[in-house]
């Protein structure tokens, strides 16, 4: 416990004195430590092995393959993204992901960690067994380069539920649209959601049918307009699921829900667009 | 904000710094490293190129996108392993009945005997063992659909869909299908 | 598969011993190995057994028009859709009773046990097609798709006349699996 204590102090410290260093700053993946490693006091190194996805788009032929690094887990911060941005500063500058906020709401740090979908900020080190750690890019995703997948797909599949508000008129008071507090109510759980793609890209069905099958996260979304009181555009937001892949590929496998690294339910969603589908 | 050229520099000095490879810059390793921070032409941005050359690339990379591991990788879990089982029992019991149905219509024409009569007595011949076995073998696809389909209809209502819910009827289905199998096999 | 996969990474692990012993954060890849994995035209020995695993797809989702365009909304039909959920549910609820009477009542009337026969025919076609649906997409196999289709409608016809057939000329599937139980 002390260990860690001090190993967080060791690297906020590191943090503190390259928010001195603009230059560096600017540099989005090469933010922390800047100076040598710090040395490890008299702790024996607690190592860590890392084992990570690695392909190249620069030498494409080159098959994608598993490349271990090792931390030395007293000197290291106690998320997985520090981690690799560890790797990252002091390993190897060419390990390739995305990471913003570090504090899990921007999403941009999905990937599969010790095989289930999370977001590198929110994941702790796994420091009870000496197994290693093991990182892939989200399942079945085109990559781009090692943890970083094309999420083009994804996106045009959100823009394609219309997340949005619409109605036909504008509030009568020319103010804004009033909701109950019981309505709003409604839209907890949903309206949370960051878009980091874990539960879709956890979701089987979804591996075999991305193209075609919206996934748990967009038709969360579509629930989330579909349960919102103030959204007059439910029977058209219906009529686009009407079809046999869209919504219908959920065999409500429930990896979704289990996976979601901010506890929402997409599962529970889709089961209640299921029922008002049937029902309306 | 930067001008790429100090975007460079900082990042050769920082790689420099911080990784023990590059230090000795005059070692074959190092400059071997150092490369990596170059583009191909394929993938440099930085030259001009217009609209249609840009997609054009794009459209050239994402033929050579590998899809990143799935099925192999993701953690066993008892959501997706037990809707698999769910698949699998079923296309079991179904598979079976369909043969079955089609043995029983194509038997006068080629000489099978699969009329429930002789099935029995070929089954009834077979020592003790042998039945409590086969019976099992049948028992376990069924029931293990039976009881995850009520489960799913349960679903369907809306209830038991947070975590909990599902984690416990989960193990439920798989006690209900373990104590129904061993009856039916003993019957 | 897996296995072969592990076999390539005890080979990545294996080189970490050449890593000098000072630096405390490095790769468990000696230089040599980074410089002959990353750079060299011809890749370390295991290595394409694990690509097989991990490219196996060979067509791409390419971008359908501009970029920033939605997926297209496929027209609305709610036979596949809504009403086809619905009829689903309505023939697996229906199962629950046509399965346990058998059970609680010891025997059923021909009627029931033709009615029982039919709904699992239905339930296994419509389970049968979920599956085709879910690994035979459309867009890449559109004839296997088709031929799949028809072919399962085929032998859910047959199977449909089979079960007529042992109806009439035989027991009955609930006597049938009885005789055959107490065998």
């Amino acid at each position: 416990m002390s260990a860690s204590l001090l190993s967080r102090t060791a690297l906020r410290s590191a943090t503190t004195a390259s928010l001195f260093r603009p230059t560096a700053r600017a540099l989005a993946s090469v933010a922390t430590s800047q100076s040598a490693p710090p040395v490890a006091g008299k702790q024996a190194p607690n190592i860590k092995k890392f084992e990570i996805y690695r392909w190249n788009p620069d030498t494409p032929d080159k098959k994608p393959f598993m490349q271990t690094y090792e931390l030395d887990l007293n000197q290291t911060g106690p998320m997985v993204l520090d981690a690799l941005i560890r790797v990252k500063n002091e390993i190897d500058p060419t390990l390739t992901f995305r990471r913003s906020c570090r504090e899990g709401i921007c999403g941009s740090c999905a990937m599969n960690i010790q095989g289930s979908n999370t977001l590198a900020c929110l994941c702790r080190i796994d420091t009870s067994s000496t197994a290693p750690v093991k990182i892939y890019p989200l399942p079945h995703t085109y990559v781009v380069k090692d943890l970083v997948p094309d999420m083009t797909q994804f996106y045009k599949q959100y823009k394609s539920i219309k997340p949005y508000l619409q109605r036909k008129n504008p509030p009568t008071s020319g103010r804004e649209n009033l909701q109950s507090i019981a309505e709003r109510k409604k839209l907890d759980g949903l309206y949370e959601c960051i878009l980091c793609a874990c539960c879709s890209t956890s979701c089987p069905s979804y591996w075999w049918n991305s193209s075609d099958y919206l996934g748990p996260a967009v038709l969360l979304q579509s629930y989330r307009w579909l349960a919102d009181s103030r959204d007059e555009f439910g029977p058209q937001r219906r009529m686009a699921l009407e079809n046999e892949m869209s919504l219908y590929r959920c065999h409500t496998i429930m990896n979704c829900s289990r996976t979601c690294p901010k506890g929402l339910n997409p599962g529970l969603a889709i089961a209640r667009i299921k029922k008002e589908m049937a029902l309306a | 904000m930067f001008s790429s050229s100090t975007f460079r520099a900082a990042s050769r000095l920082s790689m420099r710094q911080a990784n023990p490879f590059l230090i000795k810059s005059t070692s074959p390793g190092a400059s071997a490293l150092s490369v990596l921070q170059t583009r191909s032409a394929a993938t440099n941005t930085s030259e001009n190129v217009t609209q249609d050359q840009a997609y054009s690339i794009l459209v050239a990379q994402r033929k050579l996108r590998p899809v990143s591991p799935h099925l192999s990788i993701y953690q066993p879990q008892l959501t997706w392993y037990g809707s698999a089982a769910n698949r699998v029992t079923g296309a079991a019991i179904s598979g079976g009945v369909y043969v079955f149905a089609l043995a029983y219509l194509a038997s006068p024409a080629l000489g099978l005997h699969v009329e429930s009569a002789s099935i029995a007595a070929a089954f009834g011949a077979l020592p003790v063992a042998a039945k409590v076995g086969i019976k099992g073998m049948l028992a376990l696809p069924f029931t293990y659909h039976s009881w995850n389909g009520i489960r799913h209809l349960v679903w369907d209502t809306g209830n038991a869909l947070d975590m909990r819910g599902v984690y416990a009827s989960g193990y439920a289905v798989l006690g209900l299908t373990t104590l129904s199998t061993a009856y039916l096999a003993f019957l | 598969m897996a296995s072969l996969f592990r076999n390539s990474l005890r080979t990545a692990a294996a080189s970490s011993f050449h890593a000098a012993p000072r630096v405390i954060a490095r790769p468990a890849a000696s230089s040599a190995f980074l410089r002959a994995s990353l750079f060299a035209a011809r890749p370390v020995s295991a290595q394409p057994r694990v690509a097989a695993l991990h490219t196996s797809q060979p067509l791409r989702i390419l971008p359908a028009g501009p970029l920033n365009d939605a997926v297209p909304v496929p027209e609305a039909n709610p036979t596949n859709g809504s009403f086809h959920w619905s009829f689903e549910r309505l023939v697996s609820i229906a199962l629950i009773p046509l399965t346990v009477a058998p059970f609680a009542a010891g025997s059923v009337s021909p009627v029931t046990d033709a009615v029982f026969g039919a709904a699992v025919v239905i339930h296994s076609h419509l389970g049968f097609e979920a599956m085709i649906i879910d690994y035979i997409p459309e867009r890449k196999n559109p004839t296997a798709r088709k031929a799949f289709m028809w072919g399962l409608k085929g032998t859910t016809v047959l199977v449909l006349i089979g079960l007529y057939e042992f109806q009439t000329n035989d027991v009955g599937i609930t006597e049938g699996v009885k005789r055959f139980w107490k065998a």
